[in-house]
């Protein structure tokens, strides 16, 4: 189903099963705006705001500039639009 | 004090395994085929497609589309979905036509 290799092809009912499947891999996270976050996942909470580690934030609308953050940050769950488990961010 | 049941207006489960169209807050789009949900509208969605927007105008779509693969919607963001196969673009009905 995914590159994510912590993750098998069954269906999945609740998507926090599937997100905390994804703790300790790499997650890809689609904000509201144009911004991206790639990172390890340490955990979230039940607003889905992530702690996340190696982090790479990408913003998407001029010609794909790139900054890498690493140590951990807390990414704020209020403008969360997509999580890839397994992704490696957008093409640049 | 009697806390009220939340219940859901709307039954996702007939769209489990069809593909479907969703649309996100601040103009995301994407399809795919719905592999789960919950009552806050997350979604669990496989063979994830987004639209792309014109950087010109960004309520526009283009022609460009890039594959995410096994993909989770916040619920937070959805503002609509419905059936891929029930929906069409058509010319725009506002436009007054100009009598010659």
């Amino acid at each position: 189903l995914a590159a994510c290799p912590c993750l098998n092809s069954a269906m999945f009912n609740l998507v926090s099963e599937l997100v905390d499947k994804c703790i300790g891999s790499r997650i890809h996270i689609v904000m509201k705006n144009d911004k991206e976050i790639v990172g390890t996942l340490l955990g979230f909470d039940d607003f889905v705001n992530m702690v996340l580690e190696d982090v790479t934030e990408f913003e998407i609308t001029p010609e794909g500039r790139r900054i890498t953050k690493l140590d951990q940050i807390l990414l704020n769950g209020n403008n969360i639009t997509m999580l890839i488990p397994g992704g490696e961010g957008p093409e640049m | 004090n009697e806390k009220k049941k939340k219940e859901s207006i709307f039954d996702l489960s007939k769209y489990i395994d069809k593909p479907i169209r969703v649309k996100f807050q601040g103009g995301r789009e994407a399809s795919g085929v719905l592999k789960g949900f919950d009552p806050l509208l997350n979604l669990v969605l496989d063979g994830t497609i987004e639209y792309m927007r014109d950087p010109d105008d960004q309520y526009k779509l283009t022609e460009d589309t890039r594959q995410l693969g096994l993909v989770v919607c916040r619920g937070t963001s959805v503002v609509l979905i419905c059936p891929q196969d029930g929906m069409e673009a058509i010319p725009n009905p506002f436009i007054q036509q100009q009598e010659g």
